[in-house]
């Protein structure tokens, strides 16, 4: 039995411009595996061991994504194994083929009842790939999720909820998006690294999957959020007494107080 | 071999044959070479994506790193090549230059800007394609030693051992330290560098600096620009983007009470530096120590299971000029590569079987730089150099060059009354000037 996390090898948002039209440069960002991906890995892994489950990463994207570095990245927090589809066509993918590749990429691994995803990615962040996973496999799928037991195929999963959670029990195969603060990932040492370069890692040619191609969604423009004009008015604070006094002057001139 | 040792032992397996600890040019440049000889390396670098905390002008002398990536020019994220030095001494409101511009700059190539993200990205692909196995994103804690010798490194809980291990971990090196073979440098062997990337269309660069094609300028800068302090500015031109900073003498800093941001920022807004910056954006920005103690800084670099490479072994020249720490920071890792394969292959790597690193080191460029510029750091310490003289030149030019309607006089005159006004004594000035031609 398989359980498989979906995981994505994404540029650091942090060092990525935003230009004044809206157009965002990643020329400058460095890749890495997805900020909250290790968290759904964890949470693999926890099963996995309790279960006797074998872990398989699956990851779809640009040639960088079967990097040795990207490969190690993944394997080394946790995951028994990984499959990928690496292919200039898919750099930069929209969430719809990324999904829908993913999807093709479960299907062909076979024997599996549990796919486990990050919350979003930390990159384009859409949230949209769980679903678009689990409808392209004609699975439910369920976000916000904070804690899982049981077997894959029969399993009990707590969601969060606005005010509190929700336990549900699900039977057959499912997608679960797991919540960015449902485990507490562990970081890799020298030894998981090293264990990581010894895994299997296969990479799947993209010609071998059906039907990603078809993008209903494109994407038309970006921009960025409008700023609010702001009075940016900075008050001195080398004598806090005086700062105060102007700042409640300042907050009650404009009504605030 | 000759001698089992406790690394190599019976009861401890080394995991490898040799750990470098650093993934910058010299980690790169050793893991590079040993695993082309053959070696099993891995390369430990604390950054998530090598390169990541790594900071330099930018100026990289290139033809020792071509010894090691014969297609580097061609292959390697390499910005401009620098055919164009200019030496500036600026004041509050005046600049006095020198430009040189040589076209036998460009061919055979002899200096190209570079950003650090980029290069060490680059070099850790094909320390990778070599068969170095790199460990990115953990931070070696410690060293292992054993019976007298470093035998490996722990990060976390995790412990891996070879038979050399390689201390690439940069300037103030913690790694060296641990294994007791170097002391935390004085403040006065340090100096802080700050830096920023400007963000600047192609065009826009090749305009204002009157560039063609690939071509490259590389501004040296002393005086106003450190508000006084010991050090200088830079201001180099990669492809669409500038590297603008300051190298700022650690103890001057401290002594005149400044701090680094705001000598950087004076800097930057200076009225002869800010019209080159303008309407860039700045895409980068950082800061780093920078290793100024010379040749007296380089002291041991190698004991019994370690070496010693770059910025750790003190391997930097400021010449007042130039600073220069990339290359000799390669050509120490070719050097190292030598000495720890000779070492292995011998099996003594005690102190003694890895002697040949510093022999290496020292029969090259980079070992008889440092000899030659031992001087330096001392006659860099002359504060003179970073307010007087500029000053004092910018004087004898506007007596030059300002009509005033006052009867002219001979330059010599002009010169000789420039000098009783400025503080800078004739005494001192011919004792910089020899102190200088000699240092320098
Ligand atoms: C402002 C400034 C301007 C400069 N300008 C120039 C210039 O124009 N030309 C030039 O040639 N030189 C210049 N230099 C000097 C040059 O940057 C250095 O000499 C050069 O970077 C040395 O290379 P290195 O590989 O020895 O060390 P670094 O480049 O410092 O690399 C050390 C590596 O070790 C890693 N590391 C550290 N500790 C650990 C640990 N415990 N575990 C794992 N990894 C660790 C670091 O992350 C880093 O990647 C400049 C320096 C500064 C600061």
């Amino acid at each position: 039995m398989k359980i498989a996390v979906a995981y994505k090898w994404a540029p650091n948002p942090q060092d990525a411009a935003v230009g004044a039209d809206g157009s965002v440069d990643w020329s400058r960002a460095k890749p890495a595996v997805s900020e909250y991906d290790p968290v759904a890995v964890e949470v693999g892994r926890r099963l996995a061991d309790a279960t006797g489950a074998e872990l398989v990463g699956l990851s779809v994207g640009g040639p960088d994504v079967a990097s040795p570095m990207a490969k190690k990245a993944a394997l080394s927090r946790g995951l028994d194994s990984a499959v990928v589809v690496a292919d200039d066509a898919l750099a930069g993918a929209g969430t719809t083929p990324t999904g829908r590749a993913l999807a093709a990429l479960v299907q062909r691994l076979g024997d599996v009842d549990l796919v486990l995803t990050g919350d979003s990615s930390v990159d384009a962040g859409a949230q949209m790939v769980p679903a678009v996973l689990a409808g392209a496999l004609g699975w439910p799928a369920l976000t916000d999720v904070v804690a899982v037991s049981g077997t894959a195929g029969d399993l009990t999963v707590e969601r969060a909820h606005a005010g509190g959670s929700q336990v549900l029990h699900v039977t057959g195969p499912v997608v679960l998006a797991v919540a960015a603060d449902a485990v507490v990932p562990r970081v890799p040492g020298m030894k998981d690294i090293l264990s990581a370069g010894k895994k299997p890692t296969e990479e799947v040619p993209l010609a071998d999957l059906a039907g990603w191609q078809t993008a209903p969604v494109e994407v038309v423009a970006t921009a960025g959020p409008e700023l609010k004009v702001r009075k940016g008015q900075v008050i001195d604070g080398a004598d806090p007494a005086a700062a105060v006094t102007a700042l409640v002057a300042a907050l009650r001139a404009d009504g605030v107080l | 071999m000759s001698e089992p040792t406790a690394a190599t032992g019976p009861d401890v397996e080394p995991d490898f044959d040799v750990i470098v600890v650093g993934g910058g040019i010299a980690g790169c440049v050793t893991a590079y070479r040993l695993a082309q000889a053959g070696r099993s390396v891995v390369l430990i670098e604390r950054g998530e994506a090598p390169g990541s905390k790594n900071l330099s002008g930018g100026v990289l002398y290139s033809r020792v790193l071509e010894q090691v990536f014969p297609d580097l020019l061609t292959s390697a994220p390499i910005e401009r090549r620098i055919t164009r030095n200019y030496v500036q001494f600026l004041n509050a409101t005046s600049s006095v230059g020198i430009d040189y511009q040589d076209a036998r700059l460009a061919e055979p190539v002899n200096a190209v800007t570079v950003l650090r993200a980029r290069l060490d990205a680059w070099l850790a692909e094909r320390c990778e394609e070599a068969g170095v196995f790199l460990m990115p994103g953990v931070r070696v804690d410690r060293v292992i030693r054993e019976g007298g010798r470093v035998v490996g490194v722990r990060a976390g809980d995790d412990e891996l051992r070879a038979h050399v291990v390689v201390a690439a971990d940069g300037v103030n090196s913690f790694v060296a330290q641990e294994a007791g073979l170097r002391e935390k440098p004085p403040t006065h062997h340090l100096a802080v560098g700050v830096k920023a990337v400007v963000r600047l269309d192609e065009r826009t660069v090749a305009e204002r600096f009157h560039l063609v094609g690939d071509e490259g300028a590389a501004y040296a800068i002393v005086g106003d620009c450190t508000l006084g302090v010991g050090g200088g500015g830079f201001l180099y031109t990669n492809r669409d983007s500038l590297s603008v900073g300051v190298v700022l003498r650690l103890d001057d800093l401290v002594k005149r009470g400044l701090r680094s941001t705001d000598v950087f920022d004076h800097f930057l807004g200076h009225r002869f530096i800010a019209p080159f910056l303008e309407g860039g954006e700045i895409a980068e920005y950082g800061s780093h120590l920078v290793a100024e103690g010379g040749l007296e800084m380089v002291g041991h670099i190698h004991t019994d299971g370690m070496v010693v490479v770059g910025d750790a072994a003190g391997l930097t020249l400021n010449t007042g000029l130039t600073v220069r720490g990339m290359d000799l920071a390669a050509a120490s890792g070719i050097a190292a590569a030598k000495g720890i394969d000779e070492a292995l292959t011998s099996g003594d790597t005690s102190e003694a079987g890895l002697a040949g690193y510093r022999r290496e080191l020292f029969a090259g460029f980079a070992g008889k730089d440092m000899e030659t510029y031992a001087k330096a750091p001392a006659f860099l310490e002359r504060t003179r150099m970073y307010e007087e003289y500029g000053l004092l030149l910018g004087d004898v030019l506007h007596s030059v060059f300002d009509h005033d309607l006052t009867p002219r006089r001979h330059l010599s005159q002009v010169v000789r009354s420039e000098l009783k006004r400025s503080p800078v004594r004739l005494r001192d000035l011919l004792s910089d000037g020899l102190a200088g031609v000699r240092a320098l």
